[in-house]
């Protein structure tokens, strides 16, 4: 018996562009990998992803792509996911996601970056957690160093925003730390 | 060490450095190495030729990052004069833009620049041929592909176009001096290498020749321009020269060789740049000790008639 095969892609999501709704200055580095809007599911990203091949290759594309094309996992905090798609035509949907500029839905500017392409979904996995790894033990070198300047900036920039709406002081403080530590 | 460069000067104001900050910041993010931040010269170009861009620039750039200058010139007319060198003088790269048949030969051919961009979103009325885009890669000088415009922008017949004559140019120059860059006006029109490398062979160029046009090919621009810039006549560079010596005795010979200029000797004899020999005491030429001897002879026949 033999299997029908796929490639998965892991893929991140970036925001290099700040969104006109937040008036923060945040640093530039927490700003291209803050989460993805909750309102943009997973549904919504395979919509997306179809609309890209078809805008770029028209119905052959589409046709040739969508038969096996699904999302295997998501993750709005990181921005991370994975997306199966046939093996004949991977560089088909890696090339739509390339073309992506904007989120629909949420209206958010977006740049989508292919992280790995593999052939089994195992090695995909493994690649998504080494990253959320790398990205713990970032936050936790920071926090050992003590004042980091990213994280001061950070702070100051909340303590800014506090001071323009003093109403919502009191409840912010540990939403923000979580979004921190991701 | 990814490269990508082309990353277009934004100007001065508040707002564009800014903006060009949180560009530079996605591309290191993305992994690249050495960026090129380029200033464009349409029409004219002006008498004063210094580069808008501040060295070093007017924030923090990213530790890994290595930032160059480069300008663009518009090649509207081959009569024109360009002044390359002077323009080399004050950038890292000068590329050129050709606008038609004619001046793309030229700078082919003979035009001393170190990138040759063409715009991909037009339409080219002849194709591109090789012998004459061969000869420009023979000498050294790359071809730039400039993907972002085909990613940002909103007019569809500029996508196609792209698309077609970068095929068009991977098909003639058989994938060879190819160098990809952005030429991003926003932060958006940014894409990881691997991104790129994707694009590329999407386009019909090998994953490994794509690679080599971040990679290889820019490099070899870069360190080419900068030999031609410092070394001696492109050909040798010295990279540690070691250090100087101390310069006590130096003053001494100052002394000397001032006084030797009051003696009025030509101060290109001082002690400092005429080799050891020569300042040892002179042979006297034999024509000078013939006359010596005449005159004094004469003297003697002189003397003698006076007695």
């Amino acid at each position: 018996m033999v299997r029908v095969k796929f490639r998965y892609l892991v893929v991140n999501f970036l925001y290099p562009e700040p969104s006109s709704k937040s008036r923060t200055d945040l640093p530039d580095l927490v700003q291209i990998h803050s989460p993805t809007p909750d309102a943009f599911n997973a549904g919504a990203l395979v919509r997306l992803i179809r609309d890209a091949v078809e805008d770029l290759y028209g119905d052959y594309g589409s046709g040739m792509v969508s038969s096996s094309l699904k999302v295997n996992y998501y993750s709005p905090s990181t921005s991370t996911a994975i997306i199966r798609c046939p093996r004949d035509h991977y560089e088909m949907v890696w090339a739509a996601l390339t073309y992506v500029t904007r989120l629909p839905k949420v209206d958010v500017p977006v740049v989508c970056r292919v992280l790995r392409v593999s052939g089994t979904i195992r090695k995909a996995e493994e690649e998504v957690i080494r990253r959320s790894q790398n990205i713990v033990k970032r936050a936790k070198a920071w926090e050992g160093r003590g004042a980091d300047p990213m994280l001061s900036s950070v702070e100051k920039n909340v303590e800014k925003e506090r001071k323009r709406e003093d109403v919502l002081a009191a409840v912010d403080q540990g939403e923000e730390s979580e979004e921190m530590s991701e | 060490m990814f490269h990508d460069l082309n990353v277009p000067w934004p100007g001065a104001g508040a707002d564009a450095v800014r903006e060009l900050q949180r560009t530079v910041a996605f591309l290191d993010e993305l992994g690249y190495d050495v960026v090129a931040l380029t200033h464009t010269y349409s029409g004219k170009l002006p008498s004063e030729l210094t580069s808008p861009v501040p060295n070093p620039l007017s924030f923090p750039v990213p530790q890994r990052l290595r930032v160059l200058r480069r300008c663009n010139i518009f090649l509207t007319d081959s009569a024109s004069n360009f002044r390359i060198p002077q323009l080399q003088q004050h950038y890292d790269l000068v590329a050129a833009r050709p606008t038609d048949e004619r001046t793309l030969q030229q700078a082919c051919h003979s035009l001393d620049v170190d990138i040759i961009s063409l715009d991909l979103t037009r339409r080219f009325e002849k194709h591109f041929k090789f012998p004459m885009l061969g000869a420009a890669i023979a000498r050294g000088i790359k071809i730039e592909l400039c993907y972002s415009q085909g990613i940002l922008s909103s007019d569809p017949q500029a996508k196609r176009n792209l698309i077609s004559n970068a095929t068009q140019l991977i098909r003639v120059t058989r994938g060879r001096g190819l160098i990809f860059s952005s030429e991003a006006k926003s932060v958006l029109g940014i894409r990881a290498p691997s991104d790129v490398i994707n694009l590329a062979s999407v386009w019909g160029l090998g994953s490994e020749r794509g690679k080599d046009g971040l990679t290889k090919e820019p490099r070899s621009v870069v360190e080419h321009a900068r030999l031609k810039r410092q070394s001696f006549k492109g050909v040798v560079d010295i990279v540690y020269g070691g250090e100087k010596p101390v310069s006590i005795s130096k003053d001494k010979q100052d002394g000397k060789s001032k006084a030797k200029n009051q003696n009025e000797k030509r101060p290109g004899e001082t002690l400092e740049s005429a080799p050891a020999r020569r300042t040892e005491p002179k042979q006297v030429p034999k024509r000078e000790q013939k006359r010596v001897k005449k005159a004094n002879l004469e003297a003697a026949a002189a003397a003698q008639e006076a007695a």
